[in-house]
């Protein structure tokens, strides 16, 4: 990416623009002395007079916008000579989320950290039953656990790229770090689209559980059952999981769309396009990894039994009355409970050859 | 080691062929075969897995003749192969598996993994892991010449009845006639009509046929229990008795296995090829029909399907022949979904209905057929094996159903046109 | 000195590995011990072997839908590979210089990357699949997992090295190219290859019997 926006920037420069650069600078060493009174002998107090160089350098440098010329070179913004906001830009990168992203995703470790040792793991009231409920399909399962992957994968290669500058050039060396870089970059563009097809995926096949119903709005202002005496009621989905699904798909979506268009440079992008795309891809995904890192929490120590859902697509009886209790009735009702022994041998264990592997 | 497991694994070591080295090396465990196999799909055990089914015989080829089983063994690291190796296959192999073939038809690195399940199982019969029933099946055949006991006596009283109801010879121990009939046990127990039925067709169609005293049976328990030795012995005895007899063909009767172990394996169970030919008896009633010697009249009005055995029709290659006999007869014929070389079997072929132990397997395992027949809204089920036959109507029976099994050569004989009255 | 052990000694110590290894592997099978099928046959043993080789990539249409999981990602694979691994343009320059003395047209760098991406797609799916569902994951040998993870291995490495600006990150692709060439004809993946005379046998055997398998 910044290889590629580096090319582009001197490929305008380089041209035929270098000479009216060359000619700047000629005239730079005159602009110290641009307001200065020169002293004359026929006018001992100074006369002023402007310098013409100085006046051009005003009109390009001095102004909120950049000015637009013309240039023999032509494509997008090549009558930019210089980008006033270019500065602006490079420290609101630096300032902002450079400098948030860590404090973000350190401050959601934290806050974990202190839930787990307060609150410890959720445990179900009366324990396992060991009588299960299927509760995922195989390709459900399967886009979960894609999706999981390959956006991992982004997230760290994004943050190699997003942090590497100030924290991983002071660890490992420049030499290491540009190994580093390039190969997170070629990934991470690599990948992208990839994200965007698993999120597809996930987007059509997870849909119509998590449409909003009645009774979220309860679970929400339950706090998900930490308000109140703990008990809430929930659908298939509860609220906190539709909440983080549709997180995921418009976020998900808003990142793609927008490294779609940072990956791409050739569709006419100017810099303002590039650096909003810049923007919402860079906060959307710190807000999606603060999130995830939450969510893989929850989906493994946080809650007891959560975790075999998404393993073997199959869940306690007791884990779904504890956290989904309307599914639970319904689970109830069509007899879809199969039995300790009966879970055993729908994963190839023979019930009472359970240690013996057969492969 | 045991003597039973040296046996056993000494069987499998002779086994392993090019075929068996191509098979292993090619499989990826992808798992596609078990969504063929409805001893998989009616369970959802993953150990009803067909290519599961073959892991004594995968040991052992991963031990002896891969790259990293003969370095560990080298290196003094390798398991050794147990008894529980061969025991602990001993119900996935005779109880969950009819030797149907249908995962042999999906395998998409084109593994044979019914072939290899037979190879499987004659290493566990030589081993003695086998069920009892098989075993008594199978000492019944060798001892008295049929699996259900039955004598050449048994036959004979069969034979004055057919006699009796058509008023046509039944002609035994004819030297050089064309055609020697083969019975199976299920035939002539459980429906001698059958029998009846060749008569009356062989005597409409002027068919040169005989049956033997020595050589009546044409099921074979040795190929069901996997004991190439014990099946090579039975195929003899129809040898030694269709060689006496001068006969040019030899006719493999209703009956799935009897087909495969007859015509296919049979020669390279002797070692030796055939002096004569071996059709289904379905494939002489449509070379008759071919050729205009079966006349035939009226039609069946009932809305029917045809369930194709697998040993006749995907494992032996009979498939466009029923259709051709049952077609022109039935006015309201309707196709099962999958059905032709990729049918469903009915679950108790390859000696599964002969193992009491594998009853309520075979029941649930059932229900694949019976979700076809429920699909079709049919009346009948036509068949053209008596094993098939019975543990449809076994089937039925359980499950309430209101449906009427029926054999294609009956059918055939039903409606003939009768010459003797014209 | 390492980049003289991966482009020298070692990759012709791979290369020898590989293809020693796969002829020696194919020649226990072909030139196996095999007895004659004394039956009388039906219809074409040859006829039946040469279609079951091709047939078999489309799934008979009973059991499609049951395996679509399978089928999709399975393509999306090896299509994928298949593609990148002799029609991307680093490597049709490589097997040019270093194996064969010709080359020919690449695809272009965007198609390049898209078979890539099918690539990656398909294969994480696949093992994802083959853990997540019990019967793969009751029949599954470490081969399979250390062959699936080797094969993503060797791509992600060439992924990194995409750019072609830095010697470490070919090194490290080639490096891991060497280690899957060395580990491939005792694994699994010979499946590349053995699946053509498993095909053919077995469509042999239909063959005879007058079934199209």
């Amino acid at each position: 990416m910044a290889y590629l926006l580096q090319k582009y920037f001197f490929s305008y420069l380089t041209r035929p623009a270098s000479i009216i650069l060359l000619s700047l600078s000629l005239l730079l060493p005159q602009l110290s002395n641009a307001a200065v009174p020169q002293k004359h002998e026929d006018f001992p107090q100074g006369v002023s007079a402007v310098n013409p160089g100085s006046e051009l350098w005003r009109e390009v440098r001095q102004r909120d916008l950049p000015v637009t010329g013309v240039s023999q070179v032509k494509g997008v913004e090549t009558g930019v000579l210089i980008n006033p906001r270019g500065d602006q830009w490079a420290r609101f990168r630096i300032e902002n989320p450079v400098k948030y992203a860590p404090m973000v995703l350190g401050a959601v470790f934290l806050v974990l950290l202190l839930f787990f040792v307060m609150r410890g793991k959720v445990g179900i009231e009366g324990g396992m039953s060991g009588r299960m409920v299927k509760r995922f399909t195989d390709y459900e399962r399967i886009v979960h656990w894609t999706l999981a992957i390959v956006f991992l994968f982004l997230a760290i290669t994004g943050l190699i790229l997003l942090l590497g500058r100030p924290l991983l050039i002071p660890l490992f060396g420049k030499e290491f770090f540009s190994l580093l870089a390039s190969a997170s970059k070629e990934g991470h563009n690599l990948f992208g689209p990839i994200f965007l097809v698993s999120l597809l995926m996930m987007l059509f096949s997870f849909m119509k559980r998590n449409i909003y119903e009645k009774g979220d709005l309860t679970w929400l202002l339950k706090g998900g059952g930490f308000i109140g005496d703990g008990h809430v009621s929930g659908g298939f989905f509860n609220m906190g999981e539709k909440t983080w699904y549709w997180m995921v798909i418009l976020i998900g979506l808003a990142i793609s769309i927008s490294g779609l268009i940072l990956v791409s440079p050739n569709f006419g992008q100017g810099r303002v396009v590039m650096e909003i795309s810049h923007v919402v891809h860079v906060f959307g995904a710190i807000i999606l990894t603060a999130v995830s890192i939450g969510h893989m929490y929850m989906g493994s120590i946080g809650s007891e039994g959560s975790l075999e859902g998404m393993k073997s697509g199959y869940v306690d009886i007791n884990w779904v009355e504890a956290h989904h209790d309307r599914w639970a009735k319904e689970c109830n009702e069509n007899e879809q409970v199969v039995s300790a022994e009966e879970y055993a041998r729908l994963q190839g264990r023979q019930p009472d050859k359970a240690m013996e592997k057969g492969a | 080691m045991s003597e039973r497991l040296e046996r056993g694994l000494e069987t499998l070591r002779g086994e392993i062929d090019g075929k068996v080295k191509s098979f292993f090396s090619s499989c990826v465990h992808c798992g596609i075969c078990a969504e063929a196999c409805l001893f998989y799909t009616e369970t959802n055990d993953p150990r009803y897995t067909p290519i599961y089914k073959t892991e004594p015989l995968r040991k052992l080829w991963q031990k002896e003749y891969s790259f990293w089983g003969k370095l560990s063994s080298a290196l003094g690291i390798s398991k050794p192969m147990t008894e529980a190796d061969l025991a602990d296959w001993e119900e996935l192999v005779y109880d969950g598996c009819s030797m149907c073939g249908r995962c042999s038809m999906v395998c998409p690195v084109g593994v044979d993994i019914s072939m290899i399940i037979f190879k499987v199982k004659h290493g566990l019969a030589k081993a003695g892991f086998s069920p009892e029933g098989l075993v008594g099946a199978t000492q019944r055949a060798v001892d008295i010449g049929s699996p259900m006991g039955i004598t050449m006596k048994a036959v004979e009283a069969t034979i004055k009845h057919v006699e009796a109801n058509t008023g046509l010879k039944v002609p035994l121990d004819v030297e050089g006639a064309d055609y020697l009939a083969l019975l199976s046990s299920n035939e002539i127990a459980l429906y001698p009509e059958y029998i009846e039925s060749i008569t009356r067709i062989f005597d409409h169609a002027g068919v040169s046929w005989t049956l033997s005293s020595e050589a009546y049976e044409a099921t074979n328990s040795g190929l069901q229990i996997g004991n190439k030795t014990i099946a090579g012995q039975l195929v003899q005895r129809v040898v030694d008795g269709a060689e006496k007899l001068k006969v040019k063909n030899v006719i493999s009767p209703e009956c799935g296995h009897a087909y495969t172990a007859l015509r296919w394996e049979g020669p390279n169970f002797i070692g030796k090829a055939y002096p004569f030919r071996v059709v289904h008896i379905l494939e002489l009633l449509d070379e008759l029909r071919a050729e205009g010697r079966l006349e035939t009249t009226g039609m069946e009005h009932e809305r029917l399907t045809f369930h194709d055995p697998c040993s006749i029709v995907r494992r032996g290659g009979v498939e466009a022949q029923p259709r051709n006999l049952l077609q022109p007869l039935a006015e309201n014929f309707v196709e099962m979904t999958d059905h032709g070389a990729m049918n469903w079997c009915c679950g108790g072929g390859g000696g599964v209905s002969s193992n009491e132990r594998a009853e309520e397997l075979k029941l649930t395992a059932f229900n694949k057929k019976k979700s076809q027949i429920d699909a079709l809204n049919v009346d009948a089920v036509v068949t053209a094996c008596s094993n098939c036959r019975m543990v449809m109507e076994e089937g039925v029976e359980v499950n309430e159903m209101e449906v009427e099994l029926l054999g294609l050569t009956e059918i055939i004989a039903g409606h003939l046109v009768d010459k003797r009255s014209q | 000195m390492i980049e003289y052990l991966i482009d020298g000694p070692l990759w012709y110590f791979s290369l020898a590995v590989f293809c020693i290894g796969v002829l020696w592997q194919l020649a226990r099978i072909v030139f196996a011990r095999s007895k004659t099928d004394l039956s009388v046959a039906r219809g074409s043993a040859t006829g039946g072997a040469w279609r079951n080789v091709f047939s078999r990539f489309v799934p008979h249409h009973e059991i499609a839908p049951q395996i679509r999981i399978q089928v999709v990602a399975g393509y999306l694979f090896h299509l994928g590979l298949f593609a990148l691994l002799f029609f991307a343009a680093p490597h049709v320059l490589f097997l040019e210089e270093n194996l064969l003395g010709f080359g020919w047209t690449p695809m272009p760098h965007w198609a390049f990357i898209v078979s890539a991406q099918f690539a990656f797609l398909g294969l994480i799916m696949l093992w994802l699949r083959r853990v997540v569902n019990p019967v793969s994951r009751l029949i599954s040998t470490l081969d399979d997992h250390v062959a699936a993870i080797l094969t993503f291995v060797v791509m992600l490495t060439g992924c990194f090295a995409l750019l072609e600006g830095s010697t470490a990150l070919r090194l490290l692709h080639r490096f891991t190219v060497e280690i899957w060439l060395i580990y491939f004809p005792f694994s699994a993946l010979m499946h590349t290859f053995t699946f053509v005379p498993s095909r053919a046998f077995t469509g042999a055997w239909f063959g005879r019997r007058g079934i199209d398998a």
